[in-house]
């Protein structure tokens, strides 16, 4: 076995790929630590898939390399990889059973049939549905064909579990409740595990770290709520949950926006001149108006169940506000108010304009 | 639903049915009562309703040797054709999408020349002075040159030549619908490519290779054109078998009976076919 911390057991060392003169993935480094639960994050487009692609096998990489276990994986055939993969159209053989996919992989690795239909049997009990073993696919809802997609990826034992978007073509309440059972399932077997999903919801219910993508390239990588709080961009700022943007002159230790001045927390107290600032919808505050803060009217106000997504109108632009529902609706619409926030509620953009 | 709208679709499908009615039908009929009727070389057609062409059939030994001949010709052509069609189909689907357009231009290339032009072609390759003849003697390969026109051989090569774009074709469509996932899927469970071909994308294509199959078959088994002129006029089938009463001896009524048997014959075959094969296939795949 050649020699790997637990912390580099997969590796991905300046991995580009470019198909003629498009770049699709560029100069992608990161260190996967065995057990860990990665989500490769990002719009369509943003190479997260490619990326993907080439650690299992069917794309070979124009540059860099990926090192599984401390082995470079270059040339080995994705039939020798081991790696276990889901994909977004589950890719269920049609005319097999839902035993007889699960044992598809078995088959190939020659296990004696008995032993292999006790493993089918375990791998069907950890996702719930040994009772369904005799079915075809096509006789099954898209969340069970969901979980014998993944019954099917982990029996053969793989050293490395890729979901790609698995989640994608189930309708929110199950795509919960999966992310739940995937996330308890992934934990059991700890199988190291790479989600790549375009859903930032889904993407910071699951994974360990999520490394953002754009353009071919990461741009973040920490553990979701710390990427929320303090996003490295203005495109993490976004694509993580909402943002508001307020554009700021700051001196000595106040700013002022749109006339209205407001302390700054200590970390951003040396910046100096015009700067994009940001504030997550659930930072800020309505108050009534003529307190001290922002002045603004409310524009729109969408019930949301959990909460109110209110959006105000101020001189410093439209600000998102999230009310937690207590049994009282907020502000009406066209109503005067004030908004108001935290010091340490407020970010720095970086690389803003 | 009003009564105008109840037969609207019966209006609308007249005209094809007519036409269709006409044109296939009428002919069919008449070529039907037409070998119940008796022939003699210095009256023609003798009115009569007997089963006489037939019983002649029957113990006729030269047809029997044909209808042999055309369904062995027809049953290797298929093989063939299956052979070289669905690997074909799959290894375009495969491509890249810019050589996949010139690559199927390529296979259907074969039908888009008259059968005449086609055959022709074939017979300027494969005569006894022709140019893989020559091209043999040149090379100085033992007992050249070798005999390859007016041979069941010749035939089969001229109907692969046409046929192989039909098998393409069909899989073609199969494969379209399949999920390109599904070999990615095998091969990152350990399969290699030609068991991830043969164990998961096969048996969801076979719907395809079959109607290609059924279809390759029937034409074959009814071609006339390719095995009259490279088959010669020794090599028989039932099809050029059927030419020649009609238009050689004048033998209108016992022509009608050959094709009439070669129709039953066909008919036969494609009956058996969906009924016991095709039908098994589909419903594998919930399709039937």
């Amino acid at each position: 076995m050649p020699t790997a911390s637990a912390s580099d057991f997969l590796v991905l060392d300046g991995v580009a790929k470019s198909y003629g003169p498009v770049q699709a993935v560029q100069d992608v480094s990161v260190r996967v630590a065995q057990g860990e639960f990665l989500g490769l994050l990002g719009p369509s487009g943003c190479g997260k898939t490619t990326t993907l692609q080439m650690i299992a096998g069917f794309e070979a990489p124009t540059a860099g390399r990926i090192l599984l276990e401390g082995r470079e994986l270059a040339g080995i055939p994705a039939s020798k990889r081991n790696i276990g993969l889901v994909f977004q159209s589950y890719a269920l053989f049609p005319h097999m059973t839902v035993a007889e996919n699960v044992a598809f992989g078995l088959e190939m690795r020659r296990v004696p049939k008995p032993e292999r239909q006790a493993r089918v049997a375990r791998a069907l009990d950890l996702v719930h549905l040994e009772h369904l073993a005799d079915r075809f696919p096509r006789q099954m809802s898209g969340g069970q064909q969901q979980r014998v997609a993944l019954a099917r990826a982990l029996v053969i034992e793989p050293r490395l579990l890729l979901l790609d978007e698995p989640l994608s073509n189930l309708d929110a309440k199950l795509r919960e409740e999966m992310q739940v059972e995937l996330r308890e399932v992934q934990k059991r077997v700890g199988v190291t595990t790479i989600l790549v999903t375009h859903d930032q919801q889904e993407a910071m219910a699951l994974c360990d770290r999520v490394a953002v993508m754009q353009g071919g390239r990461i741009v973040q990588i920490d553990a979701p709520w710390r990427a929320y709080d303090a996003p490295a961009d203005p495109f993490v700022a976004d694509f993580l949950g909402r943002s508001n943007r307020l554009l700021a002159r700051i001196d000595g230790a106040t700013a002022e926006a749109a006339g209205h001045r407001f302390p700054l927390p200590e970390a951003l107290a040396a910046l100096r001149g015009e700067v994009a600032l940001a504030i997550r919808p659930e930072r800020l505050r309505i108050r009534p108006a003529g307190q001290p803060g922002l002045p603004g009217k409310v524009h729109s106000r969408v019930f949301l169940g959990g909460f109110w997504l209110v959006r105000v109108e101020t001189p410093a632009g439209d600000m998102l506000v999230t009310v937690q529902n207590t049994g009282t609706p907020p502000a009406e619409e066209g109503a005067a108010v004030t908004l108001d926030w935290d010091a340490h509620s407020l970010r720095r953009l970086e690389a803003a304009a | 639903m009003s009564a105008s709208s109840r037969f609207a679709p019966a209006a609308l499908s007249a005209p094809a049915v007519l036409a269709l009615g006409i044109a296939l039908l009428v002919p069919l009929i008449g070529i039907a009562l037409l070998s119940f009727q008796g022939f003699d070389f210095d009256k023609g057609i003798i009115p009569r309703w007997d089963l006489a062409n037939y019983a002649s059939l029957a113990g006729d030994s030269l047809f029997q040797e044909a209808l042999a001949r055309t369904f062995r010709i027809a049953l290797i052509v298929t093989v063939i054709c299956l052979l070289i069609g669905v690997p074909e189909a799959w290894i375009i689907h495969r491509m890249s999408p810019r050589w996949r357009g010139l690559m199927l231009l390529v296979v259907v290339g074969p039908l888009l020349v008259s059968v005449v032009v086609r055959t022709f072609g074939w017979m300027v390759l494969l005569g006894t002075n022709g140019l893989i003849n020559q091209g043999l003697l040149a090379l100085g390969i033992p007992g050249a040159p070798y005999r390859m026109m007016f041979t069941e051989f010749a035939i089969i090569l001229g109907l692969v030549h046409v046929m192989v774009p039909l098998v393409v074709l069909a899989v073609w469509a199969s494969l379209g619908r399949l999920d390109p996932a599904l070999a990615r899927a095998a091969e990152s469970l350990g399969a290699g490519r030609l068991t991830a071909f043969r164990r998961v994308v096969l048996p969801n294509i076979m719907p395809g290779i079959l109607a290609g199959a059924l279809m390759v078959f029937c034409l074959s088994a009814s071609a006339f054109a390719t095995p009259a002129m490279l088959g010669g006029r020794r090599l028989k089938v039932v099809s050029s078998m059927t030419y020649t009463e009609f238009l050689n001896t004048l033998n209108w009524p016992l022509g009608a009976a050959i094709a009439v048997l070669l129709l039953i014959a066909i008919l036969a075959v494609t009956l058996l076919w969906s009924r016991f094969i095709e039908r098994r296939a589909l419903r594998r795949l919930g399709v039937g």
